[in-house]
Formats: C-alpha cells, sequence, structure tokens
C-alpha cells in the first residue's frame, strides 16, 4: 500500500493520522483535538486486511479480543474450582461414579463435560495460548509505530497539530526577539529535568518518555511468566511425582527414569500431648482425634552402580541420609522429596497358631510375611500348613471368584490348608483340613475341621508418602514476575510529557501534551510562564465542556 | 516492504504456533511409552519362581514377546491362556514369550500358575524397576522385540486370540 507524503516531506505508512515528523493532521477528524492515542501512528493491524496472515494477526491485535480472551479464562478457570479436580478426589474412587454419587447430576455433567480435568484439558491450554499469542502480537503492533513515531518526531510541529492539542495558546504580547524567550523557557524546564531540543529557535521539552514503554515491559514479564508456565510440560524442566515406600523398603523414585533409588529406614509422627498445659490445649481439647505435631521419614538416598543391568540384581551405591520432615525435603541433583503423607500401621505380618479342641498345640506358632509369604510352613510335630491361596486385597470379582484388588496388604486374606502329622502334604491324593482366614475372619471350608487356624498377633508397619519434585521453572517465573512489576512501575509512577513552543511572527505558541497527570503538566506550564513569561496555555478539553463538547479525544492513553 | 511485513507476521506466528503446538504434543503424547516402538529394548534381568535368573540379551536373535501381567489382572488371564495354547509352536521357529508379574509375592504367583495350569516360566519384576523403566502403567502390557533386540510394538490392554497369533508371527525371525 502506498505511503502518505506530508507536506513537509516526510512519508507515513499508509493510515496513519498524524505526520510521523510535523505532526499535521493527515486526516479529517471529528472534534477539535487530535487523536494523540499511540502518536497518531497507523495501527498497522486495522489498516492492512490483505491474506490470512493479516486476517490472523489483526484477531490478535486487537485489544477487544484480548479482553475478551481474559474474560472466557476467568469463567474457565473458576468453572474449575466448583467441583474437586480429579486429583484431589480420593485416590481409589472411580471419577465416572463418584462426581455423580457426591454431587449428584450437576456433578455428572461436569464430569461428562471434562471440567473434572480442567487446567490440563487441550482447550484451556489453547486458551492460555491464545493469551500469550495476543499480548505478544497486539504489543508488537503498538509499540513498533509508537518506538518510531517518538524517535522521529520533530522539534518543529505543524501550526495544526500545535492548535489541536489539549494544552495550547498563543502570547497575546508580539516578541522583537521572541527566540530569546524560548531560551529563557528553556533553561527554566531544563531545571525542572526536561530534555529541551532546540531546531531553528523552536523548542520541544519532553520527559519522562521511558513512561511510555511501561505497558510492554509489562507484557513482557507476563510472556516470560507464561513461557515458564509452558515450560512445566517439559519433565526436563518439572517433575511432580509421588513415591509411597514401607519401613525397611527400597522403592525407585518416579520421575527420575531409574536414577535414585529411596529407602525408608523408619517413619516416626508424634502427636501433641492433650495433657501438655500449653497455649494450644484448647484447641487440642475440641480436637476428636490427636493432633500431629511432627513427622519425618528417616531415608536414605540411593543409586544404581553404573553399567548394571535394570532387574533383581541391581546394586544400590548409598548417596546420603536425611530426615524429611514438612518443608525439609532431602534435595540432591535438583529433585527434592517433600514428605506430604502417610499412612499407619498397614499389615505387613501376621502370627498364626494351630489349635485343637480350643487348645494352642505347643510350638505351632508361624509367622505368615504379607508382602512375602511362604508356600508352606513345617511346624512342630510334624505338622504342616500350606497356603492354597493368598489376596493381599481381597475381593469377590464379577464372576464371584475371590481375587485381590491390588498388592497391598490392606485387607489380607489366606486360605490353608492343615496337614497332620498322619498325613503326607506331598502326596497329590491327600487333602488336608482347608480354612479361610482374615481379620476377624475364620471360616471352615471343609467339614468337621478339627483343627482350627487362630490369628494371634500382627504387626504393622507405617509406610511414609513423599512427593518429588524437580522445578527448574523457577528463574522463568521470578524473572517474568519481577519484569512484570517493574513495567507496572515505569508505567504508573511516571508520566510521559511534553511541551511544544515555537516562534511564528513575533508571538509564542505553545502546546503541551501528557499522556497522563496533566495536573503535573500545567504546574510545569506554570512554572515555566512564571520563570520565562511563557503564556499559560487553556485546557481545551475543558473548555470543549463547557462549550458542552465532546472531550474523548482529549484524554489519551499510552 | 508488503513482502516484508508478510515474512515477519508469518514468522512470528510460525514460532508462536510451533511452541504452542510442540507442548501440547508433549503433554498429550504419554500415550507413548518411555519403551516404545522404534527403540531399543534395555535390557534386564528377572528372576524365575525358583530364582533362576535370566537376562533379555540372552534371546538375541529370537523375537521376544515380553507380558507385563498380574494375578489381579483379568484380561492377563485371557491372554495368558491364549499363549498357553500356542507358544510351544512358536518356540520351534525362535519366538520366547516372557511372562513378566509386577511385583507379587512369589506364592502368589505360583498358585496362580497352578490354578490356571499354564506350564511356562514366571518371572517376578522384584520392586518393578524393569516395569518402571518401560513405563508400564496399565496391564496387560506386551512388548515385541525382534531378534535385534528393538522394540517393534507395544500393546496395552486385552487382545483377541487373534491379535496375540499376529503379533506372535511378526516376532519369528527373519519374518
Amino acid at each position: 500500500m502506498e505511503k502518505v507524503k506530508c507536506e513537509c516531506g516526510h512519508e507515513n505508512p499508509y493510515g496513519t493520522y498524524l505526520c510521523e515528523s510535523c505532526g499535521k493532521p493527515l486526516k479529517e477528524e471529528e472534534g477539535k483535538l487530535a487523536n494523540m492515542r499511540y502518536e497518531g501512528t497507523a495501527r498497522r493491524s486495522q489498516t492492512y486486511r490483505k491474506n490470512v496472515v493479516d486476517k490472523i494477526w489483526n484477531f490478535f491485535s486487537s485489544v477487544k479480543v484480548g479482553i475478551w480472551i481474559i474474560i472466557i479464562l476467568l469463567i474457565a478457570s473458576s468453572l474449575g474450582t466448583v467441583f474437586p479436580q480429579e486429583m484431589y478426589i480420593p485416590p481409589a474412587a472411580d471419577p465416572s461414579v463418584y462426581y455423580y454419587q457426591e454431587y449428584g447430576t450437576l456433578g455428572q455433567l461436569y464430569y461428562q463435560l471434562g471440567f473434572h480435568n480442567l487446567y490440563g484439558s487441550w482447550w484451556y491450554i489453547l486458551i492460555l495460548a491464545a493469551l500469550g499469542i495476543s499480548l505478544v502480537i497486539a504489543s508488537l503492533d503498538r509499540v513498533v509505530p509508537l518506538y518510531r513515531a517518538l524517535r522521529k518526531q520533530r522539534v518543529t510541529r505543524h501550526s495544526k497539530f500545535l492548535e489541536r492539542q489539549r494544552l495550547y495558546a498563543v502570547s497575546e504580547e508580539t516578541y522583537a526577539d521572541p527566540v530569546q524567550k524560548l531560551d529563557e523557557a528553556a533553561e527554566a524546564l531544563k531545571k525542572k529535568r526536561y530534555n529541551v531540543r532546540r531546531e531553528n529557535g523552536h523548542l520541544l521539552a519532553e520527559k519522562n518518555r521511558f513512561a511510555r514503554w511501561g505497558p510492554y515491559v509489562n507484557h513482557v514479564g507476563l510472556i516470560i511468566f507464561l513461557i515458564g508456565g509452558m515450560l512445566r510440560f517439559f519433565p526436563e524442566m518439572y517433575v511432580d511425582e509421588s513415591v509411597w515406600v514401607r519401613e525397611g523398603e527400597t522403592e525407585i523414585v518416579q520421575g527420575t527414569d531409574g536414577e535414585y533409588y529411596i529407602h525408608n529406614n523408619e517413619f516416626i509422627v508424634e502427636y501433641y500431648d492433650d495433657e501438655r498445659d500449653d497455649q494450644f490445649q484448647e484447641a487440642l481439647e475440641n480436637q476428636q482425634d490427636p493432633v500431629v505435631e511432627t513427622y519425618e521419614t528417616q531415608a536414605t538416598l540411593l543409586k544404581p552402580e553404573a553399567g548394571g543391568t535394570i532387574g533383581s540384581e541391581t546394586d544400590l551405591e548409598k548417596i546420603k541420609d536425611h530426615d524429611i520432615r514438612v518443608n525439609d525435603p532431602l534435595t540432591y541433583d535438583g529433585y527434592s522429596l517433600y514428605q506430604v503423607d502417610y499412612k499407619l500401621n498397614e499389615f505387613s505380618k501376621f502370627t498364626f497358631a494351630l489349635e485343637l479342641d480350643d487348645e494352642e498345640i505347643a510350638g505351632t506358632e508361624f509367622t505368615v510375611d504379607l508382602n512375602d509369604p511362604a508356600m508352606s510352613y513345617d511346624l512342630a510335630d510334624g505338622y504342616t500348613v500350606e497356603i492354597m491361596e493368598y489376596f493381599p486385597n481381597f475381593e469377590m470379582d464379577e464372576n464371584n471368584e475371590p481375587t485381590t484388588i491390588n498388592r497391598v496388604p490392606d485387607n489380607p486374606r489366606i486360605i490353608f490348608e492343615v496337614f497332620p502329622p498322619d498325613l503326607d502334604p506331598d502326596d497329590p491324593d491327600t487333602t488336608g483340613e482347608i480354612s479361610f482366614l482374615g481379620v476377624q475372619l475364620n471360616e471352615a471350608l471343609t467339614e468337621d475341621n478339627e483343627y482350627a487356624i487362630r490369628l494371634t498377633d500382627a504387626d504393622l508397619v507405617d509406610v511414609t508418602g513423599l512427593t518429588v519434585r524437580r522445578d527448574r521453572t523457577l528463574p522463568f517465573l521470578i524473572a517474568g514476575g519481577a519484569i512484570f512489576m517493574i513495567g507496572l512501575i515505569q508505567g504508573s509512577y511516571w508520566h510521559h510529557r511534553r511541551i511544544w513552543a515555537q516562534h511564528s511572527n513575533g508571538k509564542i505558541i505553545v502546546a503541551g501534551h501528557a499522556n497522563k497527570n496533566w495536573y503535573a503538566l500545567k504546574k510545569d506550564f506554570q512554572y515555566a510562564h512564571e520563570q520565562a513569561g511563557l503564556p499559560y496555555p487553556d485546557d481545551q478539553a475543558e473548555l470543549n465542556e463547557e462549550e458542552g463538547g465532546s472531550s474523548e479525544n482529549g484524554s489519551t492513553k499510552q | 516492504m508488503k513482502n516484508r511485513r508478510f515474512m515477519m507476521r508469518l514468522s512470528i506466528l510460525a514460532v508462536m504456533i510451533a511452541a504452542v503446538g510442540y507442548t501440547l504434543y508433549i503433554n498429550f503424547s504419554e500415550e507413548r511409552g518411555l519403551v516404545d516402538a522404534g527403540d531399543e529394548a534395555p535390557n534386564f534381568a528377572v528372576k524365575n519362581l525358583t530364582d533362576d535368573e535370566i537376562e533379555l540379551a540372552d534371546y538375541r536373535g529370537d523375537g521376544v514377546y515380553i507380558n507385563f501381567w498380574a494375578t489381579y489382572c483379568t484380561y492377563c488371564r485371557d491372554k495368558m491362556g491364549y499363549l498357553q495354547d500356542h507358544y510351544e509352536d512358536y518356540e520351534e521357529e525362535g519366538v520366547k514369550v516372557l511372562h513378566v508379574n509386577v511385583d507379587e509375592t512369589t506364592l502368589q504367583v505360583e498358585r496362580h500358575k497352578e490354578r490356571f495350569g499354564y506350564d511356562f516360566d514366571m518371572y517376578i519384576d522384584r520392586g518393578m524397576l524393569v516395569s518402571n523403566e518401560y513405563g508400564v502403567h496399565s496391564l496387560p502390557a506386551a512388548y515385541l522385540i525382534d531378534e535385534n533386540g528393538e522394540v517393534i510394538e507395544r500393546h496395552v490392554g486385552a487382545q483377541t486370540e487373534q491379535q496375540v497369533l499376529s503379533s506372535l508371527d511378526r516376532l519369528i525371525p527373519g519374518s
């Protein structure tokens, strides 16, 4: 598209309102005042509508579109808080029925619409991405022309430009040497820390131009923040996993690709003492259950020896010991293991004894390790007990057959077969007495059982719940946040002010523009008036208002 | 000038769309396992019920069908039924089926084997080390490894007898 040439000789991009160089209005505008928004530069997106790329660009360049994206994002984010997200419902619950059971039809709808996993859904990520794209394009589309206009602005401005400024005045007096008057004004304004430029005796005093970049610096911060958030999708940058370790056991640390193992030496939990007389006494008495004071895992971090084969014979090297407490993680190689949860009293061993006529047979006690039971137990006096079936977490499946839900011994059930000394357990034709045992359960599966197996003792073990974290995105989030604040301060606490003073036929013409805080600019004019006798300008926006006219163009943004 | 503007806009849009696209791809490509088709199968060692150890590397030159399973997984039972019926035929053609249990107790595996009458060897992945390395999340999970030690297919979930057999056919060395 062709350029627009101003009478001062400067070539302006198509769509420019005010000549970039001299400020002459290039288009007829309504109202008395010039539209100073973006210095009257062409917002490119509004002028070129050629091809698909331009159309996409224009769409995202629009502030209106940006605000709609933010509104949609706000509504979507708040929808996700109506019912708990999937990761916060009980781990054993099936989400497809849980939401209906807990929250009724609304809950069902919530689940079906996919709101139970809202923040990780593709459409939510797309809205976030749209916000990022909108930020980049809208900023670029404005900052580039604005920068050009401010860099190219000439001292000498077109009389029409000056006339259409909100603050504008022409001196009543005619001076013999108006340039000397302007020299004095320049000195006065320098004292007010204005940057003063001169051209043919004309004057342009400018202050705090950098404040105009505030919004864009702010957007750069936001974009870095969003990039930081985006990087969280990459396992290299962000790991958030959990691992459960029984006391005395070693588990692979999830999320480390098998690089590290964690051993739970001991898990300790301490409760507040009800009897202790201290400041929490009253609060503690109101609680029915004991209140946890502290819990910790005495842990050892291990690493497989280099070059080994994965599997049963992995040799582990000790790296370090650490007592993991809440907010005191074990940290190594960028990974941190935090204490987040625990499970007390998981069954680990059951001790049984054989009874005949309700009398324990001496020496027939045996202990079954629920995490590694033996096939059979040879007891005193030639008694043998075989385990026929073992279900760590018993349930009846849909075919009404006994099975286990998983491998955690939460509801252990054992089917025992008892062989008295006169029966040979190795003979496939003999069958002993069969009984089915569990917690508070002892059922004979064969008729007229002579012997009974009694559960005499249970060993319990504590399990610690740890979270594995690695977060390399934090520097991005901190930098983004800091830049965001810098931009905000830059744009909020300083205001770009400009004063033009020109001479024409012995008269002095002054005009002023501020992108906000006109009051301060007027004070500066007042100062120049007192020190150098510059005319004090009228506020044309206020005059307009008095005349009942519109003052819309008077206040400009950015 | 016009062209420059177009190229500029196009490249900025392209970079942003590529970044978003890649992020979405990473986020929603968990379908791909840690170890998947095209990868070299990591070597591992597991023990059977009588404590004899085997290594995956021992079967270099054979096709290997690794079946990760558990006693509480009902689809695994169907699948292992099909494998029970056919494994010997394929062994003659150079295809080895490895049944790797995900760290249940030896007793359970032994009893399960008796209950369903399997006569093949069963291996137990103690500490789930191998399952973790291979990225096994749901059962049954099958990994097809060719005679050169490369994974040619990963399959999660139930399979029909026909599907199991066609997988085994793919593994015959030289096929």
